[in-house]
């Protein structure tokens, strides 16, 4: 169902999840553009492992940008006024990541709904989570 | 042991540094589509509300993390978050100016120490002093038992 405006949205409801792209060569260029990509964290598996990481990662803002893009593809009506991420653990690039977000809170008199969002690695424990303010217009 | 509340008292709300910033049109359009982004306003420059994503907001840096008397915590700083807070479209190519200050100031106990958790919040404003955007930082320290 497209959520066209606030009186769509449902207190409780899941948005659909969202797997994205995570693969290293994303990551590098994502990093390039954040001029993250100097390093070995964000480009390459072996030099990362080198430096005591458990991969190249996924940086957290990048993960951001992930949740970000969920909620503008579960409603073309919604702006992001506030999105706040905890990075609890690390995410590892070429890894797959499943993201979910629920409303928890739905205001139709400011036009405002609140969601918990989190990001979560293949064995879905949770890697980065927080809370999203949307606006409707 | 360092005290939270004198640190509060000297360094809360003090403003650190100011930073002049652009963001390269390119760069926003990469970090949206490598986000999955498929938002006109967010990957077509041509878009009349084209603009730059929370994700590359967050990733502007002020020139110090810190103060510049901030005292000396030890252990290794982790990047514990951020946010980013939307209240004017942040348009690419233009000038920026960020002004940080420390938000807040707290610390936690567990068994393994003490840690000390910095946030430090920029203010984007536009080259007329428009307030567009707030960015936070989340740094977490453990805190070095003889520090």
């Amino acid at each position: 169902m497209t959520i066209r405006n606030i009186d769509d949205v449902e207190f409780g409801a899941e948005l659909p999840t969202f797997e994205p792209d995570t693969s290293l060569a994303s990551v590098s260029q994502f990093a390039d553009a954040v001029g993250w990509g100097a390093g070995a964290r964000f480009k390459d598996h072996a030099l990362a492992r080198k430096e005591g990481l458990p991969g190249a990662l996924v940086p957290g803002i990048m993960a951001m940008g992930f949740l970000t893009t969920m909620i503008h593809k579960w409603s073309p009506a919604a702006h992001v006024e506030r999105i706040d991420t905890v990075f609890r653990a690390p995410l590892i690039a070429d890894e797959p990541c499943v993201l979910t977000a629920v409303v928890t809170d739905v205001d139709t008199d400011t036009g405002v709904v609140e969601l918990d969002v989190s990001v979560k690695n293949e064995a879905l424990e949770t890697r980065v989570f927080g809370t999203a303010k949307v606006r409707f217009r | 042991m360092l005290d939270v509340d004198e640190l509060k008292a000297r360094f809360l709300h003090l403003e650190f540094d100011s930073t002049n910033f652009v963001i390269d049109r390119d760069k926003a359009l990469t970090v949206a589509r490598m986000s999955g982004e498929t938002r006109a306003e967010l990957t077509d420059p041509s878009h009349p509300d084209f603009q730059a994503s929370p994700a590359i907001i967050a990733s502007l840096a002020a020139g110090r993390r810190l103060p510049i008397h901030f005292p000396e915590l030890g252990g290794i700083p982790m990047d514990g978050g951020k946010a980013v807070t939307c209240l004017a479209a942040v348009k690419p190519g233009v000038p920026l100016n960020g002004r940080t200050h420390l938000h807040d100031i707290y610390a936690k106990s567990g068994r393994s120490g003490r840690m000390i958790f910095l946030v430090s919040r920029m203010e984007i404003r536009d080259a007329e002093g428009k307030h567009l955007a707030t960015s936070d930082s989340h740094m977490v320290i453990r805190e070095r038992p003889d520090a």
